[in-house]
């Protein structure tokens, strides 16, 4: 439909969508860049402009750059790890096979819990005594191994991270899923037919048709894993030792526990600028996707 | 790959065979490849399910530890630990997390019912208006407007956290399950703005023009013609907005704190701080705060996965 239709019919449409998501979206984000100048508290209605400073005193703080580090390795692993977790359950379960249903949907089970309460679940799972993960080390005489993992500063966050996996590799397995409905059966078929091995078939025809799945999957585990919160407060809150300190939680204790909204509105913005870069990215190779596969 | 027959000097009965009738040879060659083939690729398929199996095992444990936790009694919960098969099927794990005096849950079960289904209506009616706005109709902008909608999708809620806070104290919503609703009807419009328009998209032109001819304007076009054709769209939509906004638990911990206006989620990590031995409780408390989005999976998880790929591979 190329004709172009009078102003007022879409914009009667549009005027109440476009009126909320503004105010409540849209002005909410830009605010905070605005709050991020200023040395507000959280109470109250006097507060400073500060012009740089935060950003300034954020770049020196030790916790923040602490939660850098922690961003970074919990970046890096959600990268990996679900992501190939989920494209091997893909290229398992593909087909409509009755058994490769009920997997999937066993598989996917996680997506539809509440972070709060995969969080819950997996402390007990690390329970020193009780949690099956050391029960299970105990059993196959790997005892010497088990440890508090969520109180042992070297593996909080690592524990926290499998939690998480084991919801985000379902949902990239929807999607790898999904982009395989889109790789044709006879190319597939004329690898094999042309001599190559299924390993061959998967690294030459298999994963670069696949490549607009994978670039989906990186961005959305990407930002989902930059904005992770709740798993982690639940779990550890950021501790011990601030070693499970990501941005999304420093932000939080800074602005909502100590009170120091400004401050916490440059970690904000900070991580919201990380945010678009990897859209940034995403959005460039989608662009060259397209030109690749029209 | 078939392997070619190395010649021989004399013909095998079977060559000659061959030579007289070529598919004869071509067919038993091909049989007894297959064969092996077949054989190869049972094994193959064994060996595929049995790594699956022991994958899904592992990842079923937290599932299974949780359900069979709930069902145990304090006291077998602290002899046994949490993996044994329940003795009796207990529900006192449930009676007390529900009880008014103890967990409370009922009241914040509720809360979140109250949140969570107008919640997802409105963000869903919003989403239609705006997808049927730019999905129907050409103007000029219509796709940097799309753009600028869609990207909310991926906005980090870290960065309206505190803006939206002062909001809603300013406008004195704070503690109350309308701040909640607000927030995420606006932070629900991207992605039923997109999932409409594509919709929208698809439906043929033929029948608002036919509808046009008839006499009909605009929006009884939308309400009449359009809504109707909606429904899977609308189910797509109402199983992911609700599954989101019910297991949301950012939101409601910033902008709630009274018991009054406390939503499941922030009710049950409340209860796990309060009993932090009461595993039963808290597993007990789990699924109960699990089942209806569990319901919903079980039951229209069809519209649930698709509404992640649209989501996820349209965005």
């Amino acid at each position: 439909m190329l004709r172009r239709h009078p102003w007022i019919f879409p914009a009667s449409f549009l005027l109440l969508p476009l009126l909320v998501y503004f105010t409540f979206v849209i002005l909410p984000t830009l605010n905070s860049l605005f709050y991020s100048f200023t040395d507000w508290v959280g109470y109250g209605t006097d507060y400073q402009f500060i012009g740089l400073a935060n950003f300034e005193k954020i770049f020196s703080d030790r916790l923040f750059s602490n939660a850098i580090r922690n961003t970074a390795i919990w970046l890096g692993l959600a990268m990996t790890v679900p992501t190939l977790l989920g494209l091997a359950l893909a290229l398992g379960l593909q087909g409509k096979r009755a058994i490769n249903t009920v997997y999937k949907s066993l598989f996917y089970l996680p997506i539809c819990l509440s972070p709060v309460i995969i969080g819950i679940i997996w402390v007990w799972l690390y329970s020193p005594k009780l949690g099956i993960v050391n029960i299970f080390l105990r059993t196959i005489g790997l005892g010497h191994l088990a440890t508090a993992w969520l109180a042992n500063p070297n593996t909080a966050l690592f524990a926290v991270f499998v939690a998480w996996a084991w919801q985000q590799t379902g949902l990239n397995m929807v999607i790898f899923l999904a982009g395989l409905t889109s790789v044709p059966a006879p190319l597939v078929e004329a690898a094999k037919v042309d001599g190559a091995n299924t390993w061959q078939t998967l690294r030459k025809v298999i994963i670069p048709m696949l490549r607009p799945s994978t670039v989906v999957v990186l961005a959305l585990t990407a930002i989902n894993a930059l904005k992770s919160f709740e798993i982690i407060w639940v779990m550890t809150r950021g501790g011990p030792f601030n070693k499970s300190d990501t941005l999304a939680v420093f932000m939080y204790s800074e602005s909502f526990r100590k009170f120091k909204m400004g401050y916490g509105s440059s970690a904000a913005v900070i991580l919201f600028a990380m945010t678009l870069i990897i859209i940034f990215l995403y959005f460039r190779q989608t662009a060259r996707a397209d030109e690749l596969y029209d | 790959m078939t392997k070619r027959e190395p010649p021989t000097p004399n013909p095998s009965p079977k060559m000659r065979e061959g030579l007289q009738d070529p598919n004869a040879d071509f067919a038993k060659s091909k049989r007894g490849e297959s064969d092996k083939v077949h054989w190869a690729r049972r094994l193959g398929e064994a060996l595929r399910y049995g790594a699956l199996t022991i994958v899904l095992i592992l990842f079923m444990v937290p599932v299974y530890g949780a359900i069979v936790t709930a069902f145990k009694t304090q006291a077998e919960v602290s002899a046994g630990g949490y993996w044994t098969i329940p003795r009796s099927f207990a529900s006192e794990n449930f009676a007390r997390v529900m009880d008014p005096d103890a967990g409370n849950l009922g009241l914040y079960l509720g809360n979140s019912l109250l949140l969570t289904i107008p919640a997802s209506l409105l963000s869903i009616g919003l989403g239609t208006l705006a997808g049927y706005g730019l999905g129907k109709y050409r103007f000029r902008g219509d796709g940097l407007l799309f753009i600028f909608i869609v990207a909310g999708m991926f906005l980090p809620p870290q960065i309206a956290l505190i803006p939206v806070f002062r909001l809603m104290n300013d406008i004195g919503l704070y503690d109350t399950l309308w701040a909640v609703i607000i927030v995420h009807t606006a932070f629900g419009i991207p992605i039923c703005t997109l999932v409409m328009r594509n919709f929208f998209q698809v439906v043929p032109n033929a029948l608002r023009e036919a509808a046009l001819i008839d006499g009909a304007n605009e929006y009884s076009i939308f309400l009449r013609i359009m809504l109707p054709l909606t429904l899977p769209a609308l189910a797509v939509l109402a199983t992911l907005q609700f599954t989101w906004i019910w297991n949301d638990f950012l939101w409601p911990f910033i902008l709630t704190q009274k018991a009054e206006s406390r939503t499941i989620m922030v009710g049950i990590l409340n209860l796990t701080g309060q009993y932090t031995v009461d595993w039963g409780g808290q597993a007990a408390a789990s699924l109960i705060g699990s089942l209806p989005t569990l319901f919903i999976f079980i039951f229209f998880q069809r519209y649930f996965i698709k509404g992640l790929t649209l989501g996820a591979v349209k965005g």
